[in-house]
């Protein structure tokens, strides 16, 4: 497991236990390292005192060649059992006493070195001038020593130094173990609390704080968070049941509203059914009556037109008169009555829906009146290209109706005027039959357009107040609307849109 | 130099192979170093040093048997700052200043005359003559089987107010004829 995965803990005693024993041993390697030295140190110092005594105490033995004495001597370096080998050499370098007795080959140079006291070949060995002071030099004291005595000090102090490093680090580990609890602990905790938050989804928690150090700090500002996420989701769950109070409610209105709706829907559908029901049931009143009209009113006019023709002699002017009367009202009934089925006839036609050209429309039938009624001059301007989606037939009854009530009401005017166009209207398209005719008076501009409403009387100008009744319902059949303007005297205005 | 000289001349001593010639050669070589040695091993008393430049001096009474050994061994030396000349005297009388003293043949045969002539002098008194330490000399120079030995007689020495030291003396065979 990689040092950054074990857990803090360990990590903490593991951290403190390698710090621990790095300065252990560099403390260790420092001393063995001052230790090494120092014992040579001394080592050297001490067999340079001891050549320096055996040196000056063996100078008469060289100035006077007494070999016993100079053995003698230096025998007392039985003492010291790490001397291997110990040689009196005199003036010309030659042996002249030698310890132990018999030594040689390879442990007694066969001439002195050069003075002084030095590490060679796993020895400790010395030159040491031998003179007496101030005087000429007598020969050499030649010194070797094993390294044995550094050795057992240092085989000593290593030992002593792993039983102090083992216990300082178990020393070192135990206290560790403790300390580290300061600082996990805290943090162990924290992580504890972490944990249990993010799986319970319970903010009512808090870490418990050990300290007033920066982990106390941590803990305090975690303790903090969880208490603004508690407020916060508090608030938030107020506002969502609100938020849900208010959709039930509104909820529960819409539903009200929508049974309302469909209740007032209901109510007209059936009002519309009625209606429909009702008008169907008037088209068909109005169409057996004026059909059933016609045959009576035709034996009133041809009867009375036999009796003009046949009877005239017998009646006097009076009575001839009233015939002709007679045979005028049944004509004028039977126009009416004509009219009334045209009326019903639209209401009750198929509707056939194509591009109609208006413009062409409107001429040809200006052109038909003209032909009817060749004494009259009316100027008559109709805009080019206009067209429209509906039913042919229908429409030109429409601009009939329109065209000829504007001819009619211009019959007094002395510069006569009718106009065939197209405006803009409420962001739309609006046509327009403009005359410079009679007028009207535009407080009864909503009664135009009912059946048998005339606002001018019939010996004014001739007329059965169905036409426009008629348009009208041509117009709501194609989907569109019609109105007026005008002033009296001062001709009037028709606009229609499809 | 002198050591250089001194040097080659043991070296022929130790070449072991001499004739007669040779071994008188040698063993007055050695007579002669250890002359020149004693100066190491004795202290003489204040008032024999008239000052600390003046020469130690090595006088030869008699027969010289050293040759040029003496002069050679000593040319160049000091003791302390103070260097070695060598006298050759013929009678005690011609005696003047002298440290060390060699009575050679055949004056030395009748030691105890000079002796008495110079008793009481800080003269260490050296001879190869027989008994020379018994017969109130200080130090003897005694030949045993070609090796040379020392006798010494601390009694005289004391009396001429000179210090002998004991490393000499461990050296050495102590003589004391008044038994002490």
């Amino acid at each position: 497991m990689a040092l950054r995965d074990w857990p803090i803990k360990q990590k903490m005693t593991a951290i403190l236990v390698l710090i621990s024993g790095l300065v252990l041993l560099l403390t260790s390697a420092a001393f063995a390292g001052y230790q090494y030295w120092y014992l040579r140190q001394a080592t050297r110092d001490a067999l340079s005192v001891r050549g320096r005594i055996i040196a000056a105490n063996s100078t008469a033995s060289l100035a006077f060649s007494n070999v016993a004495d100079a053995r003698e001597l230096l025998s007392a370096l039985r003492a010291d059992r790490h001397i291997v080998a110990a040689v009196l050499y005199d003036k010309g370098g030659n042996v002249f006493a030698a310890y132990p007795a018999g030594v040689a080959g390879d442990v007694v140079p066969a001439l002195p070195g050069p003075d002084g006291y030095r590490f060679e070949g796993g020895r400790l060995i010395g030159f040491q001038p031998v003179e007496e002071a101030g005087s000429q030099r007598l020969g050499t004291l030649y010194l070797a020593s094993d390294l044995e005595a550094i050795y057992d000090t240092f085989r000593l102090s290593g030992v002593i130094g792993l039983a102090v490093m083992a216990v300082a680090l178990l020393a070192a580990y135990l206290v560790s173990r403790v300390l580290q609890g300061t600082i996990s602990q805290p943090i162990l905790a924290l992580a504890e609390t972490a944990q249990v938050v993010s799986t319970r989804q319970d903010y009512s928690v808090r870490a418990p704080k050990l300290g007033e150090d920066e982990l106390g700090a941590l803990t305090d500002a975690f303790n903090q968070m969880l208490g603004r996420i508690e407020d916060q989701n508090r608030a938030l769950r107020a506002s969502q049941d609100e938020l849900q109070r208010y959709a039930n409610e509104l909820e529960q209105r819409v539903e009200a509203r929508t049974h309302e709706l469909q209740e007032r829907h209901e109510a007209l559908r059936r009002n519309a059914a009625e209606l429909l029901a009702a008008n169907s049931e008037l088209d068909a009143f109005a169409y057996s009556v004026s059909h059933d009209l016609r045959a009576p009113l035709r034996s009133i006019d041809g009867f009375s037109q036999v009796l003009l023709e046949d009877y005239a002699t017998k009646l006097d002017e009076s009575g001839q008169d009233s015939l002709r009367r007679v045979r005028a009202a049944s004509q004028r009934m039977g126009i009416l009555i004509d009219d009334l089925l045209k009326l019903a006839r639209v209401t009750r036609a198929e509707m056939r829906t194509e591009p109609v050209d208006l413009s062409d429309m409107a001429r040809d039938i200006v052109n038909e009146i003209q032909r009817t009624a060749p004494e009259r001059q009316v100027a008559c301007a109709i805009a080019p290209g206009l067209t429209a989606e509906g039913d042919a037939r229908l429409l030109r009854v429409v601009l009939d109706n329109l065209l000829r009530n504007s001819w009619k009401y211009t019959a007094k005017q002395p510069e006569p005027r009718v106009e065939f166009g197209s405006v803009e209207a409420n962001g739309g398209r609006a046509f327009m039959v403009r005359d410079n005719g009679a007028g009207f008076d535009m407080k009864y501009a909503d009664k135009l357009f009912g059946v048998f409403q005339r606002l001018h009387s019939a010996a004014d100008f001739e007329g059965t107040g169905v036409g426009l009744a008629t348009v009208r319902r041509i117009i709501n059949r194609h989907g569109g609307r019609i109105w007026a303007e005008g002033a009296v005297g001062q001709g009037a205005t028709f606009y229609f849109t499809l | 130099m002198a050591l250089l000289r001194v040097t080659a001349a043991l070296l022929l001593v130790c070449a072991a192979r001499v004739g007669a010639q040779g071994a008188r050669a040698s063993e007055a070589q050695v007579k002669a170093v250890f002359l020149f040695n004693f100066a190491q091993f004795v202290d003489w008393p204040p008032e024999a040093v008239p000052d600390s430049q003046a020469p130690l001096v090595i006088g030869i009474l008699g027969d010289d048997p050293f040759g040029d050994f003496l002069d050679a061994t000593v040319r160049g030396e000091h003791r302390g700052a103070r260097p070695f000349a060598v006298r050759r005297f013929q009678r005690v009388e011609d005696i003047t200043r002298c440290d060390i003293l060699f009575i050679g043949r055949p004056l030395a045969d009748r030691p105890e005359e000079i002796l008495a002539r110079l008793k009481n002098r800080p003269i260490l008194t050296v001879s190869d003559a027989d008994q020379f330490a018994e017969r109130g000399g200080m130090i003897h120079f005694v030949t045993d089987r070609s090796r040379i030995r020392l006798q010494i007689n601390p009694e005289p020495a004391d009396a001429a107010h000179l210090t002998i030291s004991s490393k000499l003396l461990r050296v050495a065979e102590v003589i004391t004829p008044s038994g002490r």
